[in-house]
């Protein structure tokens, strides 16, 4: 049984059509990679697979169960599911430290000391030596806060990891540092679907490419194929105009 | 001679004490209001964000309704105006009530701005690690939001300090009204009046000071 099933996902802000029907099934332990022009509605699929923005219509099945069936916590599953942003979103007025041991202390409710354990373990995971621990948002690089958002949502335990192209707010010499930890973590075996315009990433760490356009799924396959032999015009459109 | 447009010394060491005094009452009708204000102005803040039928409608108008009245008749009618309909307070808690309500609704104002310049992601972070709206708002949104609307409620208290004036009116022994009293004593007026002004002043301008301070800190390092 696959992981993660998308089924028929419509999703409408007012008048504005973002998602269109769409359909995904991901397995446990595979690396999807999402590409696609800007506003085809990317970043609002990875939203709505943790229903952060509620579906219009359709069915996110996780593990057997339905998100979008009333009664189910939201706030339970969410722990399941992590998601790393473009704009890194730490809380601003917590060090790097204290953003990891928040939700564990106040959602799993990890005694304080335990809590630290694991937020240093995680700091660590993401190669952020323990000095960086102290350090506000806004002591440290995109790169490094990137890593802590990581960490963070690494130290809820997740079995799906959502990335919403977390590189692309970073200096290029930065880029490198973030996509090594995610490459990690895919050979570690974590369930992730990557949001990303970093060709180099899907090509070698990704399963599966999925191109998103006018929000629907044009096309999807092995990224060997997509890259080299893209059936959809749209598809061949867009890879030449970024490759 | 003493007159009522000559500044007369000896009167003035004399009555310090007494303005002291008053000020003391003040700054404790002011706290009082300034802290009631901020808990009724924090729910109604986020009362008016929130996506719910009826909670911000009641929000605003209560909002719109303070704001559109005088502080004056808002005191006179929880003072006067309430024993009519069966409620009788003593003009200490008639004060502070009327001063807290009318606080609130300007602090509410101030919360749902400080509210609104929270990022919307750090919301969303929040949510995604697993915790609730209440949560959210509580430990990851309300904390940014009150760093960020420091200064705009230590002006609130400044000019809370200055509004309580108002409650002389119901015979509150604050500040001006201890002032009011030594110029009916005395038939002096430079001086007592003088001496209030300086009080007010002692207690707003190092206000006014760390209000500064916040600032500059705010402007350092603004939340991304
Ligand atoms: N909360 C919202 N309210 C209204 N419209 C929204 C909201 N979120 C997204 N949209 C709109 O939905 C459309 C799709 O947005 P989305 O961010 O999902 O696209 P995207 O594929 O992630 O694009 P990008 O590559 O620029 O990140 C856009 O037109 C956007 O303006
Ligand atoms: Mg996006």
């Amino acid at each position: 049984m696959s992981l993660l099933k998308i089924i028929n996902l419509h999703k409408r802000f007012g008048d504005l059509y973002v998602l269109r029907g769409v359909n995904m099934e991901v397995e446990k332990g595979e690396v999807v990679v999402v590409i696609g022009p800007s506003g085809g509605g990317k970043s609002t699929l990875l939203k709505c697979i943790n229903m952060l923005e509620p579906p219009t219509e359709g069915k996110i099945i996780l593990d057997g169960i339905d998100l979008t069936a009333k009664g189910v916590d939201l706030n339970k599953i969410r722990q399941r599911i992590g998601i790393v942003f473009q704009q890194f979103n730490l809380f601003s007025h917590l060090t790097a430290l204290e953003n990891i041991t928040l939700p564990l202390r106040i959602v799993k409710k990890v005694p304080k000391d335990e809590a630290e354990k694991i937020a240093i373990k995680y700091l660590r995971k993401v190669g952020l030596e323990e000095e960086f621990a102290t350090y506000y948002p806004h002591q440290l690089s995109g790169g490094q806060q990137q890593r802590v958002a990581i960490a963070r949502a690494l130290a809820m335990n997740p079995e799906l990891m959502l990335f919403d192209e977390v590189t692309s707010a970073l200096d290029p010499e930065r880029v490198k540092e973030v996509l090594n930890v995610m490459e990690e973590l895919a050979r570690e075996g974590m369930t992730m679907i990557v949001v990303t315009h970093e060709m180099g990433f899907a090509k070698e760490v990704g399963d599966r490419v999925v191109f998103m356009d006018g929000g629907v799924i044009v096309e999807e396959g092995k990224p060997e194929e997509i890259f080299t032999a893209p059936k959809h015009p749209r598809t061949r459109e867009f890879l030449s105009m970024i490759l | 001679m003493v007159g009522i447009g000559q500044f007369d010394f000896n009167l003035f060491i004399k009555i310090l004490p007494d303005l002291a005094r008053g000020a003391l009452v003040t700054l404790k009708f002011s706290s009082l209001s300034i802290l009631f204000g901020l808990i009724i102005g924090t729910f109604f803040g986020i009362f008016r964000i929130l996506k719910n039928p009826i909670l911000p409608k009641i929000a605003t108008a209560y909002v719109e309704l303070i704001r559109g009245t005088p502080l004056l008749v808002q005191i006179m009618i929880v003072y006067y105006g309430l024993p009519a309909a069966g409620i009788n307070l003593p003009p200490e808690v008639a004060g502070v009530l009327a001063l807290s309500i009318n606080s609130g609704a300007y602090i509410a104002e101030i919360i749902r701005a400080g509210i609104q310049s929270v990022p919307k992601g750090q919301m969303d972070a929040a949510r995604s690690l697993g915790m609730s709206y209440a949560q959210a708002m509580r430990y990851v949104v309300l904390p940014q939001a009150f760093r960020n609307i420091l200064p705009a409620l230590g002006n609130e208290f400044i000019a809370l300090i200055k509004d309580s004036s108002l409650l002389s009116v119901i015979a509150i022994a604050e500040l001006t009204r201890t002032g009011m009293q030594i110029y009916a004593v005395t038939f002096n007026a430079w001086t007592p009046l003088l001496g209030v002004a300086m009080f007010y002043l002692a207690m707003t301008l190092p206000l006014s000071k760390l209000v500064d301070h916040f600032q500059k800190r705010i402007g350092g390092h603004e939340s991304p």
